[in-house]
């Protein structure tokens, strides 16, 4: 409240003559503007000369001369309503994943995050469009057989089927814009010298897909998962392969903190680039800031 | 499951608990130590050459009544961030002259607000206004006395053509859109206005040191008006004073002084509104009264119910105060008549 420019108003008043009845006054312009009497003049009233301008004969758009109007009686199929805030997440296939995967542009033997998916250079998506990420889509779940750690922000339970099936994992996981443009272009966002930033929570309609674990939601219980795992490999009939003794099985349950976006790198760590180090914070209150969910 | 997101983090996330819980500690600690930075900046900053007797003095205060002033604390509620509290002398009535009994705390969301004059001409206007009633009328030419017959025939004088000389055309005619009747002004200033409307009031009293605080009525020692007058003379408090305290009912001295002097007014905390404060030069409140003020006008800050449209469900038949006569002209007899 009390900002600087409630100081020096308060204190300049202090030298003025007293607030009182006789020296208030409203904000200029608030007074109601007064309205033209258009009547008046008995000329064209700026509607221009003759026609439907000047007369407005015609019928509104939509009018059936009296009859229930179509536009009325049709209902309302709103395709594009609040599309400007709705979030969008650009599709990827796993006929285009297996692709990638067989060219070599993503790695197997890491954990496959967005970061890696935007790193073959045949995907992007745009922070400014309301893209919140990857939507891996079911399209050649058949032909796909890599066994992978996958994190994707949206997906279907036929994907998690066919990853499943291969031996493979995956997460649902939401990061928020800011998030989002650090991890599209790291070595940008390094170059620019700024802590990582925390990954918020997800929004509330979304909340219940982030923590379902028939989704593999990133809030969801981890024993819930496993149970989920197990119900949709009898739903789809395969038999889940045991990771128990699975060579790579570190691998494979790599997770990433809810508050962090980059393996290995906190929240708040700055990675300098030119003097190849990591700066680490030590304030209690940028650490406070940085482990807190809100 | 609808769920608010932080109940979220709770529920299925056991580190996020634990930050929010530490953060809870936290912010407890940060409330005590608010209160501890305010005192020592209260001791600095204007008292700064004090500072050191004061401290003396408020351990010795239990023992003897000493003249010289003694901080008093007031626990704030709400504390504020990024301000401080504003101090103020604590004076007593007793004499003619200023006695200083010691130092205030004034939360500084009531009493160093932006002095936004505006909202208090918004105020003052709606005070004006939502008891005014416009009793002007004017009669149409419907109700004037004459003007049913036609001035002259609509044709072959060579004359402009009229229907009635009661028209507005006319002199002597009615006035087209005239005033008609009582109108009424009423409205209902939003709460959120009216609570700024007051905070900004104080504030600039405060800014101008118009704003005295004291103990309590009681101590007035006379009820002799020169008295009272004298001493606003003294304490430079201006030809009219607004005294204000927690209670309505008022101590003998000040009524009767204030009686014989005009512009010195009394009134209750709950009658306190921006159109006196401004109209009376200094603000005089007592302690209970400036806790009570504080703590309704922070309460109303930091509410979070919401404002219920004003609806007017009085008919004017709820005026009415003689009961309805019986002006039936025919009446039943449920008795035969006794001649």
């Amino acid at each position: 409240m009390a900002s600087k420019v409630t100081e020096q108003a308060l204190n300049l008043i202090k030298a003025m003559p007293r607030v009182a009845l006789n020296n208030i006054k409203p904000l200029p312009y608030t007074a109601f503007k007064k309205k033209v009497n258009r009547q008046g003049n008995r000329k064209k009233k700026g509607r221009g000369d003759k026609g439907q301008g000047a007369r407005g004969t015609w019928d509104p758009l939509g009018y059936e001369g009296g009859q229930h109007p179509l536009i009325d009686t049709s209902p309302r199929e709103r395709y594009y309503a609040q599309y400007a805030v709705r979030r969008q997440y650009p599709p990827v296939s796993l006929l285009e994943l297996q692709r990638l995967i067989d060219l070599n542009r993503v790695d197997v033997s890491r954990p496959i995050d967005i970061t890696s998916i935007c790193n073959t250079g045949l995907y992007s998506f745009h922070i400014s469009k309301n893209h919140f990420g990857v939507n891996l889509t079911d399209e050649g779940c058949d032909q796909f057989a890599a066994k992978i750690n996958l994190e994707v922000q949206w997906t279907s339970e036929l994907v998690i089927a066919a990853i499943e099936k291969n031996g493979g994992t995956i997460t649902t996981r939401y990061y928020d814009p800011p998030c989002l443009a650090a991890l599209y272009d790291p070595l940008t966002f390094f170059k620019k010298g700024q802590p990582i930033p925390k990954c918020k929570v997800p929004p509330q309609d979304t909340l219940a897909y982030y923590s379902d674990p028939n989704f593999r939601g990133y809030l969801a219980d981890p024993e819930k998962v496993l149970e989920a795992r197990e119900k949709l490999a009898q739903k789809y009939g395969y038999k889940l392969p045991d990771l128990k003794d699975d060579p790579v099985k570190e691998m494979l349950l790599m997770r990433k903190d809810p508050l962090q976006i980059f393996y290995g790198l906190e929240p708040g760590w700055v990675v300098n680039l030119t003097e190849k180090c990591i700066l680490k914070p030590k304030d209690e209150d940028y650490l406070r800031y940085y482990h807190t969910a809100y | 499951m609808n769920c608010h997101p932080k109940l979220y983090t709770i529920l299925c996330w056991p580190v996020g608990l634990k930050h929010i819980v530490n953060n809870f500690k936290r912010s407890k600690t940060v409330c005590k130590g608010w209160q501890t930075w305010a005192c020592s900046q209260r001791l600095q900053s204007s008292i700064s050459h004090d500072a050191s007797k004061i401290k003396q003095e408020s351990t010795d205060s239990t023992q003897e009544t000493s003249s010289k002033p003694v901080v008093t604390s007031r626990s704030l509620k709400f504390p504020t961030k990024h301000t401080y509290p504003r101090l103020a002398w604590l004076e007593s009535m007793d004499s003619v002259e200023s006695k200083k009994l010691g130092i205030l705390d004034l939360h500084p969301d009531v009493f160093a607000v932006y002095p936004r004059i505006d909202i208090l001409h918004q105020n003052v206007h709606w005070q004006q206004m939502y008891r005014y009633i416009d009793y002007n009328f004017e009669k149409s030419r419907a109700e004037l006395r004459g003007g049913g017959r036609k001035p002259w025939p609509q044709k072959g004088l060579g004359k402009a053509r009229h229907g009635s000389i009661r028209s507005p055309l006319w002199i002597r005619g009615a006035k087209a859109h005239g005033p008609r009747g009582p109108t009424s002004y009423f409205y209902v200033l939003p709460r959120a206005v009216r609570g700024l409307g007051l905070r900004v009031a104080l504030s600039c009293k405060y800014a101008q040191n118009d704003l005295v605080v004291v103990d309590s009525f009681d101590s007035l020692p006379s009820s002799d008006p020169e008295f009272m007058a004298e001493m606003a003379d003294v304490r430079f408090w201006g030809y009219s004073v607004l005294f204000v305290d927690d209670t309505d009912v008022m101590p003998e001295n000040i009524a009767v002084s204030s009686s014989g002097n005009d512009g010195f007014s009394l009134m209750p905390a709950y009658g306190l509104n921006v159109y006196s404060i401004l109209k009376h030069e200094t603000l005089v409140m007592t302690m209970a009264a400036l806790e009570k003020v504080e703590k309704k006008l922070l309460e109303e800050m930091h509410s979070t119910d919401r404002q219920r449209k004003f609806v007017n469900t009085l008919r004017p038949e709820d005026f009415y105060t003689k009961s309805k006569e019986d002006n039936r002209m025919y009446r039943k007899w449920t008795q035969p008549l006794n001649f």
